[in-house]
């Protein structure tokens, strides 16, 4: 179970988010909305703790009862997926999964990391992609690959930043779907940011909607 | 640990910022010992030589040297000649050329004669232009009915036109690069789409529209190339005149005058030059403001075509020749090189041979590894430094703005009195004549064009990809290595392989800080220049032009074919 408690963001001094609290429980999605400026991005960068600086932030972020706010990017096993797939175009499909692998944690060898890609990208039907670049991938086949190479990481938390806003609509459908059953096999809490309403609803459960608080005063 | 305590440093941002707090001192300290070290022995202030009392009998000295007044007028001549004609044929040469096929080709020729140091092609100039040179063995004698070279100067000739050529020839190309870079910025197709389809001729709207646009943007470099031009002094000892010869090259005999007493007058003198180089470039940018000024009522008054077309289309011509000159001189050094005979009118040797080479060898080998330790020591030190930097600037712009502050100067700096600054305290700290001295010295100069030209690539990176590999692998340094890194290849490698020519064209630097116990490529090549024995100097200065240029084909062509050699590779495998 994700927490988040009495989150406040500001930029200089300009807050943007105030007192914000809600929980996600395992496999399921928390939908957040709002208009742009209403401080999304800003939100996921404070849960994944990329915030620039500039940014200030205070509130609690806890998962599992652990507190994570205090910790940096690398230690809080979070996977983040963006609107851009950002598949690594210097290496191959196979490669972009195995950078995800960490054999030592998961008690695995080397070509049992190996058929774990090759058994991921089986499920995809892209084996005989495995050692092409992934630019020569359809946007759907880009999104689907990115998104169990982050789950391949096995992080406790996943935070999507419209991952399906740059897809043709007869795409998003089953992209979603997908999503979808993924997260549930994981097991893990989701938020996920979107401008479509029916992300909203196609991801079923709870959303939160944000207001602009720059412009209300 | 040493991979524990890199981890450290780009963990926490605090480490990153103190140690470019460091290196924005050491970048600023040898600046301002090397301006401190011109200045005040201009007024006879030199602890190091006992003087200790201040007075302004090296200027005194300075008025009344008889080279001084002839110097300072070659050296204007030459510096803003040189700057205007280059700044008219890069214009002139886009303005024609843009959106056609023949662009493209002169973009390909752009990099390679960026990366051939200037020594190389003004000894190159000189094998072709003198009156024993190709040009003339062409027309002799069936044309010019000579048997043996005439007596008439071509190169080296006193009103430093051939020094004017060598320049042009060398910084046309330098400018043809920063426009076309600059012209990215500006939406000019759509410009000229817009004026074109008024109605102007394409010349028209380039001089109306564009020029007002571009001029802002090319402005630095433009000073830059005058600077450079106004201080140049290996180009001028290769191919300026002598008696008088340029005020650079007045002072750097002065500077190396067996009477200690004249290097007073010659740092008054770097003082003067500085003050000529900002004297020039606010007349150069006065200039440009009253033709602007004049010009201003002409843009708008609907003229669609533009009497100044076939002066564009000469100016574009000149260019094409003058990069035929340049390949040329890279042609002839080899030829040179190979020679066993080769008689006045006759227009290729007679007789061919490896016995120079062969015989020089071990010199070449020798210089060839020192200057090449020199330019990949020096340039990984600029790349390391540059990424840092960057690195540091992208998390907080405003945090390194003394370093972006310093950078330059030493490249606008004149550097014959800026080094004998430097000399100075070299010799104070007991480290003239050293390896690390040189590389130290070229490092200063390396820096800036390796941070200027990875500045761009390296700020607009993705940062999203950096932090998708953080939260994939929860290494940051793994991350940054195989991803952040891994993905600024091609910039990292051209980066790279402009510093090796920067640090292979370096002559002052070395000969300053290396006392002539240090000699690379260059300062032999230079030094020969005049000596007349073109097989020797061929020899090198082809040494001289091949590896920067190898370099640079590689850095090129290497990270292109690496993805492609790896798939390969692993596609073989399964």
């Amino acid at each position: 179970m994700l927490n988040v408690n009495h989150c406040n963001i500001s930029l200089k001094k300009t807050p943007l988010i105030s007192d914000l609290s809600f929980s996600i429980k395992k496999g399921k999605v928390l939908t957040l909305m709002g208009p742009s400026g209403s401080g999304k991005s800003s939100l996921l960068n404070y849960l994944s703790g990329t915030l620039d600086t500039g940014f200030q932030a205070n509130g609690a972020i806890e998962l599992d009862g652990i507190r994570l706010d205090r910790m940096c990017t690398q230690n809080r096993n979070v996977g983040i997926l963006y609107q851009t797939p950002l598949l690594f175009p210097h290496m191959t499909n196979l490669e972009n999964l195995l950078f995800a692998i960490d054999a030592k944690e998961q008690g695995l060898t080397r070509l049992e990391r190996l058929n774990l890609a090759m058994s991921k990208l089986a499920e995809l039907g892209l084996e005989a992609k495995a050692k092409e670049l992934p630019t020569a991938l359809s946007g759907g086949q880009q999104a689907r690959i990115a998104l169990l190479r982050t789950l391949l990481s096995s992080p406790n938390y996943l935070l999507l930043d419209e991952p399906f806003g740059k897809l043709d609509p007869e795409l998003r459908q089953s992209v979603r779907r997908f999503t979808l059953d993924q997260i549930e096999i994981a097991n893990i809490p989701t938020l996920l940011v979107t401008h479509d309403d029916e992300d909203k609803i196609a991801m079923g459960g709870d959303f939160i909607e944000l207001v602009n608080l720059s412009q209300r005063g | 640990m040493l991979k524990a305590s890199i981890t450290n440093i780009i963990q926490k941002w605090d480490a990153l910022i103190t140690l470019s707090r460091i290196i924005t001192l050491l970048l600023i300290l040898p600046i301002v010992l090397g301006l401190a070290g011109t200045i005040l022995p201009a007024f006879d202030f030199l602890p190091a030589l006992s003087h200790y009392q201040f007075s302004i009998k090296p200027w005194q000295n300075l008025l009344a040297s008889p080279e001084l007044i002839g110097s300072i007028k070659l050296t204007l001549i030459s510096g803003l000649l040189a700057t205007l004609i280059s700044f008219i044929i890069a214009f002139a040469t886009i303005s024609v050329f843009y959106e056609s096929r023949w662009l493209i080709s002169i973009r390909h020729t752009l990099a390679p004669i960026l990366a051939i140091p200037h020594a190389a092609i003004a000894i190159g100039l000189v094998f072709i232009l003198s009156p024993s040179g190709w040009i003339v063995r062409l027309l002799s004698p069936w044309l010019t009915e000579y048997e043996r070279p005439p007596i008439w100067v071509s190169v080296q000739d006193p009103y430093a036109l051939s020094l004017v050529l060598a320049l042009v020839v060398k910084e046309t190309p330098y400018l043809l690069f920063v426009i076309l870079a600059s012209l990215d910025q500006i939406k000019t197709c759509e410009l000229i789409k817009v004026g074109t389809s008024m109605g102007y001729t394409r010349i028209t709207v380039w001089r109306k529209v564009i020029l007002p646009i571009l001029y802002p943007l090319i402005r630095l470099p433009l000073l830059v190339i005058l600077a450079f031009s106004l201080t140049v002094v290996d180009l001028s000892l290769v191919i300026g005149p002598n008696t008088p010869s340029t005020f650079a090259v007045t002072l750097f005999h002065w500077f190396n005058d067996t009477d200690l007493d004249q290097r007073f007058t010659a740092t008054a003198g770097a003082v003067l030059l500085m003050f000529i180089i900002i004297i020039s470039a606010l007349v150069w940018e006065l200039v440009y403001q009253v033709v602007i000024y004049f010009d201003k009522g002409r843009w708008s008054n609907g003229k669609r075509t533009s009497l100044l077309t076939p002066f564009f289309h000469g100016a574009a011509i000149t260019y094409l020749l003058c990069m035929l000159l340049a390949v040329l001189s890279l042609i002839v050094l080899p030829i040179w090189a190979f020679t066993h005979r080769w008689r006045f009118p006759d227009i290729l040797p007679s007789s061919w041979s490896f016995k120079k080479i062969e015989q020089l060898s071990p010199l070449l080998f020798d210089l060839a590894c020192v200057s090449l330790i020199i330019a990949f020591i020096s340039t990984l030190f600029a790349l390391l430094i540059s990424v840092i930097m960057l690195e540091q600037k992208r998390n907080k712009p405003t945090s390194i703005k003394w370093f972006d502050r310093f950078i330059y100067l030493p490249i606008i700096l004149p550097q014959v009195g800026f080094l004998f600054g430097i000399q100075v305290f070299l010799i104070w700290s007991n480290t003239s004549g050293s390896l690390i001295a040189v590389i130290s010295l070229h490092l200063l100069y390396v820096l800036p064009y390796v941070y200027l030209t990875l500045s761009g690539p390296y700020l607009a990176y993705n940062q999203a990809y950096y932090i998708q590999a953080i939260c994939l692998t929860k290494s940051p340094i793994q991350s940054f290595f195989n991803v952040k890194l891994a993905m600024l290849k091609p910039a990292l490698f051209s980066a790279f392989a402009l510093g090796i020519a920067v640090s292979f064209a370096q002559y002052l630097p070395t000969l300053t800080a290396g006392e002539g116990r240090i000699n690379t490529l260059t300062t032999e090549a230079v030094a020969l220049a005049a000596s007349g024995e073109r097989k020797k100097v061929g020899n090198m200065a082809m040494l001289q032009a091949l590896f920067p240029l190898v370099i640079f084909m590689l850095a090129q062509w290497l990270p292109r074919i690496w993805t492609e050699y790896r798939l390969r590779l692993k596609n073989l495998s399964h």
